[in-house]
């Protein structure tokens, strides 16, 4: 069960350590919406060839998956497992991720104590742009299609009957189930997802971030109250990820939204602020801002008339409690306060390997695709030559980052994708440091020290310009560590730097505005990875780095209308290959999924985003009895 | 006989009275925490100049290739490093091998401590030294006397040269602050009237500024945020009480009869407000400056502690505090050391200040 909002599609910018309250959405200069006069749908259904989607329930899906990962032990020896190995790691990993083999294993009438690592903007579907915001909307909300852990698509069975894509891929065909209601009684409709839309691409409202996939949508018809028609500007390949956009009540905004396009000041707004209806499996009841969030079970989303009609929310009640300080939360992870909680290294390392931790919990980790680099500003002079760059990751310690700050819990990056992904090159390998190599590519590049002071210059325009510059990093310790090993390494071949700490949200508006020389940042991974051509095609939105290669240009187009995935792997292979070898990014690492969890916990399973990034993710979650 | 009769002693001269700042100074020794206090500074001064000798791994002096060089003053001024070393791929790390290596006649005199505050010392460099430890693993041991950070850098070379922001931080910060609040002071008190007006609403000003804010905004502004900026903040902050204490000793001793006389002898202006007014209404305020010492170290330590103080990489006490806080239950030496040593830092301060003002302040005198 899954109900995603558009914007998980698209790749996360990811602040490291405290990915959860920081990670934000760009914001890109959108098109405004041009009117549409649809056909009717006799006409669409003589004309659109329709070809039916594969729909069902995420967890059936899941369960399906996990027949071939049964639990290794029983669950009181992984309870009594440490883990402090590889093998224990997968022991206890494959009993946390099991689905309950019947109902009576539940403890229906649980709460459970979520762990968030920042506080929520807004409880408003349509505000959502941190990851909190999106992991809350997977409880309170309703989305037409979701994604497994391989990113196959799929259409939700718990909100529509159908799906059918036309032949030309321009248009996406939905039925909707009529047994569906808002938590105010409404039944939910077609024209919410048609209002919805509008009022997201009305350019008064203000939208912080799901506009990044509805813009490429050219209209969203509603024929009847369950017949929904979205229609596409062009046929790519990643059409399905822009079907995902949040969905608010038409019949409580309809009226209001003219009035405060802000969705939240106007004293009719205020109402719902707190307290906003939802279609989802839970509902609000209360919220104290900056402490908790507390959701519960919607009994009328799963059944009517005593009959199950969905898959029953595994939880009574869902407290969300926010503790921003890492140590606070596992020393409340400890006494039992809170039921999970994403560690840092270090904690996984020296705080929880002793008994006070494995009294109540236990831990596990994985892996996820998010990966963490450092952005040349590449119109920079510094940075223009791929020598230079190429200079900049050979005289760079990897090993001693990985060892002495990850302490060998995370791999090495080695470029875009994770080299598990389909997409991937297998081409790329870890640089090893070489400080000889690195000061002859400097010299071949032109930086050397020509006026004998030690530090590399080059003559630009007549100028002498001395290596020095500035690299932002974000204000949490394991960024500023990095940075300042990369200065220890760069100083030793003559390359002064400068490491800047710099608050999440001016970093992100330089970043924006090109205004860097270099930069340490992180991106999650998106479900397809033609998301990835906003950060690498010559000026897209999120190219930061300015980074332009014409070849690459190329690949992007053509891996987009393509549609045999063989093909696609190769196209975006090349790509990997080309951005590795000129080190348009130098990467560093992928972040490593470290989770304590509380022994009653099960359904916890890493995907290639998060644990709760794809489906069922956090609608999964359940515990024992 | 001779005649031995000596002629009569010249009349000894009468004992010169002390002045004032000998006076102050010999009441002040009396006081042994204030004296305490003092050497306490002094030697903590010292530490911070000879810092790069006393922990580091770059030679305080060598004889390389015929010349002598002074690698160390690199910790000062990576200018201050001669290029040769650069030149010769050195890279920055100075090991007996790597000089027996380059050049078989040279000799080097190396810090008291081979361990460097801004990296982690590896297994290769030092001869029967084994690499620092990282994690929660570096508790204190004979190479790394006061441990080692998660990274695995030196608490004790970081804290030594830590030091120098210390102080650094304190002095200039409270110098800034000094000369703009004994201008400001002495102008206000001297001239009275309107200009008086001007600067006390001005003192009102500047005061309702938190200093804190304005170094956040500060920090968020400027490209190259250095240590400097942060202690012109703070001196740039800190000047009002003592503009207020000089304002109000001009006002008290512009009355006096030595400056009405110095008046009709037609002193200049100026030279009565440095000469004569200011010179005996310092004593006063003296007390803030130390007190204000004490203050702007504390503040430094708590930038640092919450992630805004000096630049990374510098070594500063509240730095180390800040990872220390990370894993307060595994690394008690991250939070031992540097604690104490801004424990005794401030309370030096604050006894000197202590000190200063019951030696000055006939009131407070216990002794006659």
């Amino acid at each position: 069960m899954r109900s995603t909002p558009s914007t998980s599609a698209d790749n996360t910018a990811t602040d490291e350590g405290d990915s959860e309250g920081h990670t934000t959405e760009n914001k890109e200069i959108f098109e405004p919406l041009e009117e549409y006069d649809p056909p009717s749908l006799e006409e669409l259904d003589a004309s659109a060839n329709w070809q039916d989607r594969k729909v069902a329930y995420g967890r059936d899906l899941l369960r399906e998956r996990l027949k071939d990962h049964p639990p290794l032990v029983s669950a009181e020896e992984a309870m009594a497992l440490k883990n402090d190995s590889e093998e224990a790691n997968e022991k206890i990993y494959s009993v946390m991720r099991q689905l309950p083999e019947s109902d009576d294993q539940v403890d229906w009438d649980a709460t459970w104590v979520h762990h968030l690592s920042g506080d929520l903007k807004s409880l408003n579907p349509l505000m959502i742009s941190a990851s909190v915001e999106m992991e809350l909307l997977e409880l309170t909300g309703i989305s037409l299609i979701g994604f497994d852990a391989d990113f196959e698509k799929f259409g939700m069975r718990q909100f529509i009957d159908s799906w059918q894509t036309s032949e030309d891929k321009l248009m996406d065909k939905f039925v909707l189930r009529d047994d569906l209601a808002w938590s105010d009684g409404e039944p939910v409709t077609a024209h919410d997802f048609v209002f919805s839309f509008q009022t997201i691409m009305n350019p008064r409202v203000t939208i912080p971030a799901v506009r990044s996939g509805t813009d490429k949508l050219r209209w969203v018809e509603a024929y009847d109250d369950h017949t929904l028609v979205i229609f596409h500007k062009q046929a790519l390949a990643s059409n399905d990820e822009n079907l995902v956009f949040p969905i608010v009540p038409e019949h409580i905004y309809k009226d209001s939204v003219d009035d405060d396009p802000t969705m939240e000041t106007s004293q009719y707004h205020l109402k719902f602020l707190n307290k906003p209806v939802t279609c989802g499996p839970y509902e609000y009841k209360s919220r104290s801002r900056g402490q908790n969030i507390i959701l519960t079970r919607r009994d009328d989303y799963w059944q009517k008339d005593g009959k199950e009609i969905r898959p029953r929310p595994y939880f009574k009640e869902i407290r969300c409690e926010v503790i921003i300080d890492p140590n606070t939360a596992l020393l409340s992870l400890k006494a039992g306060d809170i039921d999970d909680c994403r560690l840092s290294a270090e904690q996984w390392l020296t705080q929880t390997d002793s008994q006070d931790f494995y009294d109540k919990n236990t831990k596990v980790r994985g892996m996820e695709w998010t990966e963490f680099h450092i952005v040349w500003n590449v119109k920079r002079p510094y940075f223009q030559d791929p020598k230079v760059r190429q200079a900049i990751a050979l005289a760079f310690d990897h090993q001693e980052m990985l060892s002495s700050i990850f302490y060998d819990l995370a791999p090495a990056g080695l470029g875009p994708f994770h080299p598990t992904g389909w997409m991937a090159s297998d081409k790329p390998e870890a640089y090893q440091r070489d400080l000889d190599a690195a000061e002859d590519l400097l010299d071949e590049a032109g930086w050397d020290d020509s006026d004998g002071d030690g530090v590399r210059d080059k003559e630009i325009n007549g100028r002498l310009v001395p290596f020095r510059f500035t690299l932002l990093s974000s204000t949490t310790p394991n960024s500023i560590k990095v940075c300042t090993l990369l200065k220890s390494n760069l100083d030793q071949i003559g390359i002064q730097v400068d490491v800047k700490p710099t608050e999440f949200t001016v970093l992100q508006d330089k970043s924006l505005k090109h205004q860097f020389d270099a930069t340490i940042a992180g991106w999650g991974t998106g479900t397809d990875p033609s998301t990835l051509d906003n950060i690498f095609k010559t000026g897209g939105g999120r190219n930061y780095g300015q980074y332009s290669n014409p070849r690459v240009d190329e690949l992007f187009e053509l891996a987009q209308a393509e549609f045999d995935r063989q093909k696609r792997a190769e196209y975006y292979a090349e790509i990997h290959d080309i951005l590795w070898n000129e080190q348009a990014y130098m990467w560093l690492f992928y972040r490593p999924t470290l989770f304590g969890l509380n022994q009653s916990i099960r359904g916890f399973n890493f995907s290639p985003r998060d644990p709760y990034g794809v489906s069922p993710g956090i609608n999964g979650i359940w515990k024992t009895k | 006989m001779a005649d031995d009769k000596k002629a009569p002693d010249p009349p000894k001269p009468a004992p010169k009275s002390p002045g004032f700042w000998r006076e102050t100074w010999v009441r002040f020794r009396r006081r042994p925490g204030g004296m305490l206090a003092l050497v306490y500074v002094v030697f903590m001064a010292l530490v911070a100049i000879f810092a790069p000798a006393i922990a580091g791994t770059k030679p305080v002096m060598c004889k390389y290739k015929g010349h002598l060089y002074f690698p160390a003053m690199g910790y000062f001024n990576p200018k201050w490093e001669n290029p040769i070393f650069q030149k010769d791929r050195f890279r920055k790390r100075y090991t007996p091998a790597k000089f027996k290596e380059k050049d078989p006649d040279s000799w080097v005199i190396w810090p008291l401590v081979y361990q460097d505050p801004f990296r982690r010392v590896g297994g290769e460099e030092w001869p029967g030294q084994p690499e620092n430890p990282t994690g929660a693993d570096g508790s204190p041991s004979r190479y790394n006397w006061f441990g080692t950070n998660q990274q695995g850098k030196d608490v004790f070379a970081m804290m030594v040269h830590g030091t120098r922001i210390a102080l650094l931080v304190g002095f200039v910060s409270m110098g800034i602050a000094a000369t703009v609040g004994i201008t400001f002071g002495a102008i206000a008190g001297y001239f009275g009237g309107w200009t008086d007006i001007i600067i006390s609403r001005l003192i009102e000003v500047v005061l309702c500024i938190p200093a804190l804010v304005l170094i956040l905004a500060l920090l968020a502004i400027v490209e190259k945020a250095t240590i400097w900026h942060i202690m012109a903040v703070i001196g740039l902050t800190r000047w009002t009480g003592i503009a207020r204490l000089t304002r109000a000793e001009f006002l008290r001793l512009k009355q006096s009869d030595y400056v009405a006389a110095a008046k009709s002898l037609g002193a200049s202006q100026l030279r009565i407000v440095f000469k004569h007014i200011l010179r005996n209404g310092l004593a006063p305020v003296l007390v803030p400056i130390t007190f204000g010492i004490a203050s702007a170290v504390l503040l430094e330590s708590g930038l640092s502690l919450l992630g805004f103080g000096t630049p990374p990489p510098n070594p500063s006490w509240g730095t180390i505090l800040r990872e220390g806080r990370d894993t307060i239950q595994q690394t008690w030496w991250l939070i031992v050391f540097p604690g104490l040593a801004i424990f005794f830092t401030v309370l030096a301060y604050n006894l000197i200040g202590e000190g200063l003002q019951e030696a000055t302040d006939p009131r407070l005198r216990s002794d006659d």
